[in-house]
């Protein structure tokens, strides 16, 4: 393989990001649909699962065949797309309003934050391990070069992505105090509070994969937890897996804590003062955050690329004749893994309510951070003695 | 070197969980509550002088737009306050028809109660599963008097007019179906973790309190009190009918979530027996065509869902309109006990505080 020239690299790297925001633009708003959706279905609604319901095409034409037969459609995908596209209209064309007295430069900065930070921890993720794809032959410029799975393969890629995503906090903070507001300021308070005491529990937890691969390369571990740990690797991989999860709710303030935002006490918390695409900057940032926060599960615990999660990869490479499709690590089953977690989100979302302030923060200090350090030193003894 | 201060805040009058134009002053200490004071008075419309002006038969309308969630409980307050000033008597299939009504009325206030107090704390589904049955009870309503909401469904001396065909199989459908509907809901909330912990022990209000405010309806039977005024004073066709009353005694926000639903299955079995027992005859009584009152004042009271409605009436020889008229509305009488409830918790619990209380503006500030 020919050894790209420095332009070469840059082009290959912005191709790479266009790639990634790419990835990361089409999977937010599916998120948003699919949440219309998966909680329409849950919660029967109405607007989300009938709106639109298809009279023309195939499916307009089962539709109306079960109308006649006097039974609700519920087959058609697409239905409750107009409330989708309603609502990205309705973001882009509102007015943006800034509260007279509030701080004008923090209030504009906030969302961005939220947002930028977001997005920048897509680098480190790697989404196959080695290369992606190589560019065919009539490619001008980059003919055979190979394409990496990862924007930027560095070796302390863990340390990046909690440095970087631990900065969205600023974003909500700032928000809140900017706008010059009491309940913002009191969601503010609340998410600062929340997303710095979750971080102890969600970092310990990612540390347990850390100790049992003994790497901070975020393809590099997901490679060796997959493939390359003992079976006792599997409890502290399963316990880190649900602690993290439970963190990772709290990290992207979903239900059951979403305290910054509860909706019912606070209004809308930090952005109760921001609408139009200001306001959609941190809704974005939000579902973003979600798929981060699946993205690294998956690829800390759920064998990444691989298809099987826990470390089981390797075991069914055993039984598995060499060389077979399924015993390779692909793309699409990350993005298979990351959509499940998503789903996992909305999930929980029509489940449960939503806990109080003081019950979230004990329920970090006195059980989730004392678990995550048993299963550290959990995955450290499994590390040493196996 | 740090000031330390107390903020004030304006829960209200434009806020989700305040169930309509509530203001609710608080003073907190960062997240605690060291102050509450509900004020009122948004929604004022007059209905009480209004209807001193209007005829004993014209009133009743007005009662379906205090509390609008339990129109049918109101109409039958003022049709039997009515009743009584005038001393008429009622025939008895009319009695049971009120009764069956009231109770599905009762059904459909515990669900927006249900489904808006769950809805507060976060449980976002509940919410739309409650009303999907409250939908049906409404369907019924329709059915009988052509109005959804605010039914003015009764007429002082019985009925305008009999059940409509079919009333009956929809009754019964409903029936059928609605005590799974109730395990639904209890599957999502009573063993939850998180539910629990948002309602035990919270927004307490012992009998002794209780009492002394003149809190009545599921929150008094929450603190162990049975004053249930269809067992006590029964009305209607309640001393024909053969329901418990159920109480708790923990007080909390979880007691009365056990009360409301236990009640709810309680309403299910009164209407079981409204529909069995449903005698053939009259649904109107004989009365004039004007109403000129006999007795000075009246004072009736019955239990709508959200405690005691009780409707006072004076009635002037020779007038054609009542000459005072009060309400003695079980929200407003209800919401006095909010400081009570929500001092020294955190702002989270107030929201639970005003859902438990299941109040609705349009009938405390009338």
């Amino acid at each position: 393989m020919p050894t790209p020239t420095l332009l070469q690299s840059i082009a290959i790297t912005l191709i790479q990001c266009v790639l990634v925001v790419l990835f990361v633009f089409v999977v937010v708003p599916l998120t948003v649909f699919a949440e219309r959706k998966v909680l329409g279905h849950l919660q029967q609604r109405l607007g989300s699962t009938r709106v639109a319901s298809g009279h023309i095409g195939v499916t307009g034409w089962m539709n109306r065949g079960m109308w006649k037969w006097g039974r609700i459609p519920v087959l058609s995908y697409w239905r409750g797309i107009p409330g989708l596209l309603a609502d990205v209209l309705k973001l882009i064309l509102k007015e943006d309003i800034i509260p007279a007295k509030a701080d004008k430069f923090v209030f504009f900065i906030a969302p961005a934050l939220s947002m930028v930070s977001a997005v920048v921890v897509f680098a480190a993720i790697s989404f196959v391990p080695g290369t992606f794809f190589v560019f065919p032959s009539w490619f001008p410029g980059l003919a055979g070069l190979p394409v990496s799975g990862g924007i930027a393969d560095i070796n302390v890629g863990l340390l990046w992505i909690l440095g970087v995503a631990s900065v969205g906090v600023y974003g909500i903070v700032l928000a809140g105090w900017a706008s010059n507001s009491k309940y913002p300021l009191l969601g503010g308070l609340r998410s600062a509070a929340q997303m710095v005491s979750y971080e102890v529990p969600l970092a310990i937890s990612l540390l347990a994969p850390v100790v049992l691969t003994g790497s901070l390369n975020f393809g590099e571990m997901a490679q060796r937890m997959a493939t390359g740990t003992s079976a006792w690797g599997l409890v502290p991989q399963v316990f880190g897996f649900l602690i993290y999860l439970t963190c990772g709710f709290a990290e992207t303030n979903r239900l059951p804590f979403d305290m910054p935002e509860a909706e019912n006490e606070l209004v809308a918390g930090f952005h109760t003062e921001y609408s139009g695409m200001k306001f959609g900057f941190f809704y974005l940032a939000e579902y973003i955050n979600m798929t981060v926060v699946s993205a690294l599960a998956a690829g800390f615990f759920l064998g990444g690329s691989w298809l099987l999660p826990f470390g089981l990869q390797g075991l069914a490479n055993q039984l598995l004749p060499a060389g077979a499709w399924i015993a390779g690590p692909h793309a699409i089953f990350f993005v298979a893994k990351i959509i499940f977690l998503l789903f996992t989100y909305i999930w929980v979302r029509g489940t449960i309510p939503r806990y109080r302030y003081d019950q979230v923060m004990s329920v970090a200090w006195k059980y989730l951070i004392p678990l995550a350090l048993v299963n550290l030193l959990l995955a450290a003894f499994v590390r040493c003695a196996v | 070197m740090f000031k330390n201060e107390e903020m004030e805040i304006n829960l209200g009058p434009q806020h989700p969980s305040t169930h309509g134009v509530l203001r609710v002053k608080l003073r907190l200490d960062g997240e605690t509550i060291t102050h509450c004071k509900p004020v009122i008075g948004y929604l004022h419309r007059g209905v009480e002088k209004i209807c001193e002006n209007q005829t004993f038969f014209q009133g009743q309308v007005w009662t379906d737009r205090m509390d609008y969630c339990s129109a049918v409980a109101n109409n039958l307050g003022w049709a039997e306050a009515n009743e009584k000033l005038f001393g008429i008597t009622v025939p008895r299939r009319a009695q049971y028809i009120r009764t069956l009504l009231n109770e599905f009325n009762r059904l459909a206030s515990h669900l927006i109660w249900l489904a808006t107090h769950a809805l507060d704390i976060g449980a976002m589904t509940v919410f739309l599963y409650a009303f999907r049955e409250r939908e049906d009870i409404l369907d019924m309503n329709e059915a009988f008097c052509g109005s959804r909401l605010t039914t003015t469904a009764f007429r002082i001396g019985g009925l305008r007019e009999d059940l409509p065909p079919g009333f009956e199989k929809m009754a019964r459908k409903f029936l059928a179906k609605f005590p799974t509907c109730l395990e639904e809901y209890e599957n999502l909330l009573s063993e939850n973790r998180i539910w629990k912990k948002r309602t035990v022990g919270v927004a307490m209000l012992s009998a002794e309190d209780a009492i002394a405010l003149g809190v009545t309806g599921p929150v008094l039977r929450a603190a162990g009190v049975p004053y249930d005024i269809r067992k006590a004073f029964p009305y209607a066709a309640y001393a024909e009918m053969d329901f418990e009353v159920p109480t708790q005694t923990a007080a909390d926000t979880y007691a009365r979530y056990l009360v409301r639903m236990a009640e709810m299955r309680q309403s299910a079995r009164i209407i079981q027996q409204c529909l069995d027992g449903l005698p053939e005859g009259p649904v109107m009584a004989k009365i004039p065509k004007i109403l000129k009152p006999e007795v000075n004042e009246v004072y009736h009271a019955t239990e709508a869902p959200k405690g005691e409605i009780g409707y006072y009436l004076v009635g002037e020889k020779g007038s054609i309109n009542p000459y005072r008229f009060h309400v003695r509305a079980p929200g407003f009488i209800n919401l006095q006990s909010l400081p009570k409830m929500a001092e020294g918790g955190l702002i989270a619990d107030i929201v639970a505080a005003i859902g438990t209380l299941d109040i609705v503006l349009g009938e405390i500030d009338r």
